[in-house]
């Protein structure tokens, strides 16, 4: 298609919007990259000079680094557990057509459309009953809980893709039905489960509303300690705390686009 | 499945063993799904009840929470005028920000579907892009931005374009929070509009051009009811989106808008008052089903679709 669908006043509306939208969305990321590298002690706009000493004084932050190492642990052991929930149970949604699947499968999804904050406060209130007192444990299960269906949509729509019959020729020349899957089945679904996993690492570096009931004064992921941060400190190292954590962001976003087009893992 | 066992039906000998194994077979196919079952089960939906249930106890002066069953939770956070006000301001930030989500993501999404490769593959990025950046880290650059005093770089640009005389104060106040929820939430309302935008087929738009129809009229009369199910969606994930915040109001909305997600943390870690806190969440959850079945009503019954 070609931009001649629009033309006069129409196009001038929609291209005029468009734009308008595109430098809303930007500018408070653009803006944050920017105060990281002034060279003042107070955030100030328009930003003066230029220095990296704010990313320095960031990589020696024990507290940062602390939070940095905990949410990349999470986030890591988030995607192993959420995987291990939803690939075998997005295999069942999709093959097994028993009765009840579209209930199960909307159960299985129900905690995307649930309010995280009130999720997390639920199992806040369990886990305490059940005298779960490691923080480290509670963030997994927490995070695990918002993130596996998010493995669901994303594996379920590959799968549904899979062309059964070279299962079946697999299965007709002796291949039994572990190695059908093996080396049939989810080469077709790897890249669905590749970004079922991103999401679910992604989803979970960046959890608040989850994270701020189950987290503790010890174990303090990324958010919560940039959160407490903006309350406390005013000089140029919070956005640079900031910087890094867009930028990790736009290589999560890069590969994900890589790996299954953006607009395909989103609309799953 | 079907094929692979008809092709071993007929390479078996033994066909009365077949009937046998794939019932088997589809009942281990279900067994898959037992652990996430199990798993969400016991923390999810077991704790979500068990809230429901806490939100109806009373909590003693020692705050060990028991009997009686109450409403009084309930009733407090309708008839306490600081708690409503909550309430209402919550109901009318979730609803100023879907309905701005609305009026600006048309445009985009028209833009994104229709436009060259190149260009649907930049706005597409640049929307999704900042879905992955913490919306901690997005809050703070609108606290940056709107900034109250010149230091603010609305206010720097404001009054260096001589636009205004002096700052104008939008930090710490409603339309704050609206600003950064639209931002936060813009995606959820682009995609689903490009997708259904996406599904029209233009020849429908052409139809109605050639018989003379201005834009304006083929936007109104053939784009925007046939979209009708991608608004939906998009509207209400925004508005439940925004309703559940807590970061975006406690960021930029300070004392003057505070919403339930704020007020819910407040009575569990500073009052300590659990069945009130666990009275809230219920209210919340209330708020965000309510407008999430009136949504799937409107999309499964088609009433979207015009007579005319």
């Amino acid at each position: 298609m070609t931009d001649e669908h629009f033309s006069g006043v129409g196009a001038f509306i929609l291209y005029a919007v468009t734009t308008a939208m595109m430098i809303f969305i930007m500018a408070p990321l653009l803006l944050v990259m920017a105060v990281s590298v002034s060279d003042s002690y107070f955030v100030t706009f328009p930003p003066q000079g230029f220095t990296l000493k704010w990313y320095a004084k960031v990589l020696q932050d024990r507290d940062f680094l602390e939070a940095m190492r905990l949410s990349i642990l999470l986030a890591l052991g988030t995607t192993a557990g959420s995987l291990l929930l939803g690939v075998p149970a997005a295999f069942a949604l999709v093959r097994g057509n028993f009765f009840g699947v579209a209930a199960i499968k909307g159960f299985l999804l129900s905690p995307l459309i649930f309010p995280a904050l009130v999720t997390g406060l639920a199992l806040l209130q369990v886990l305490a009953k059940l005298g779960s007192q490691d923080a480290r444990l509670n963030l997994l299960i927490g995070h695990v809980v918002v993130t596996s269906p998010y493995v669901i949509r994303t594996v379920v729509t590959s799968l549904q893709l899979v062309d059964e019959n070279l299962e079946d020729a697999a299965r007709t020349l002796g291949a039994n039905r572990l190695t059908t899957f093996w080396r049939v089945t989810l080469p077709q679904i790897a890249s669905g489960v590749a970004a079922g996993g991103l999401f679910a690492f992604m989803v979970s570096f960046d959890n608040y509303p989850v994270t701020m009931w189950l987290a503790n004064s010890e174990y303090s992921p990324v958010p919560l300690v940039l959160m407490r941060q903006l309350v406390n400190v005013f000089d140029p190292s919070v956005p640079a705390m900031s910087t890094i954590i867009i930028l990790m962001a736009m290589v999560g976003v890069l590969v994900l686009e890589k790996l299954v087009g953006l607009r395909r893992a989103l609309a799953a | 499945m079907t094929t692979s066992d008809d092709v071993v039906a007929v390479l078996s000998t033994q066909p009365e063993t077949r009937k046998g194994s794939r019932w088997r077979l589809r009942l281990s196919v279900v067994m898959l799904a037992i652990p996430m079952l199990a798993f969400l089960s016991y923390f999810f939906f077991y704790p979500a009840l068990a809230l429901l249930f806490s939100s109806l106890l009373t909590q003693n002066s020692q705050g060990i929470i028991g009997r009686p069953f109450t409403l009084a939770h309930f009733m407090r956070l309708v008839d306490v005028d600081l708690y409503a006000r909550v309430f209402w301001t919550t109901l009318r930030i979730s609803l100023i920000t879907s309905a701005l989500a609305t009026v600006l993501a048309y445009p985009v999404a028209l833009v994104m579907v229709k436009s060259r490769p190149l260009v649907t593959r930049i706005i597409t990025l640049i929307v999704i892009a900042p879905l992955v950046v913490s919306v901690v880290v997005r809050g703070y650059g609108w606290q940056l931005i709107l900034t109250n005093g010149p230091k603010g770089m609305l206010n720097w640009i404001l009054m260096t374009l001589h636009i205004v005389d002096g700052p104008v104060s939008i930090l710490y106040t409603e339309k704050a929070v609206v600003i950064g929820s639209l931002h936060v939430f813009f995606p959820m309302m682009v995609l689903p509009l490009a997708s259904a935008l996406g599904k029209i087929d233009p020849n429908l738009e052409d139809a109605a051009r050639m018989l003379g129809a201005p834009w304006w009229k083929v936007f109104l009369r053939v784009t925007l009811p046939l979209s009708m199910p991608g608004f939906v969606a998009g509207f209400t994930l925004v508005f439940s989106l925004t309703a559940g915040s807590f970061v975006i109001p406690a960021i930029l909305g300070g004392a003057s808008a505070v919403m339930l997600g704020n007020l819910i943390e407040q009575q569990i870690f500073v009052v300590y008052d659990w069945p009130f806190g666990a009275a809230i969440a219920v209210v919340l959850v209330g708020v965000v089903f309510a407008v999430n079945g009136l949504s799937m009503w409107l999309l499964e019954g088609r009433r979207l679709r015009r007579s005319t």
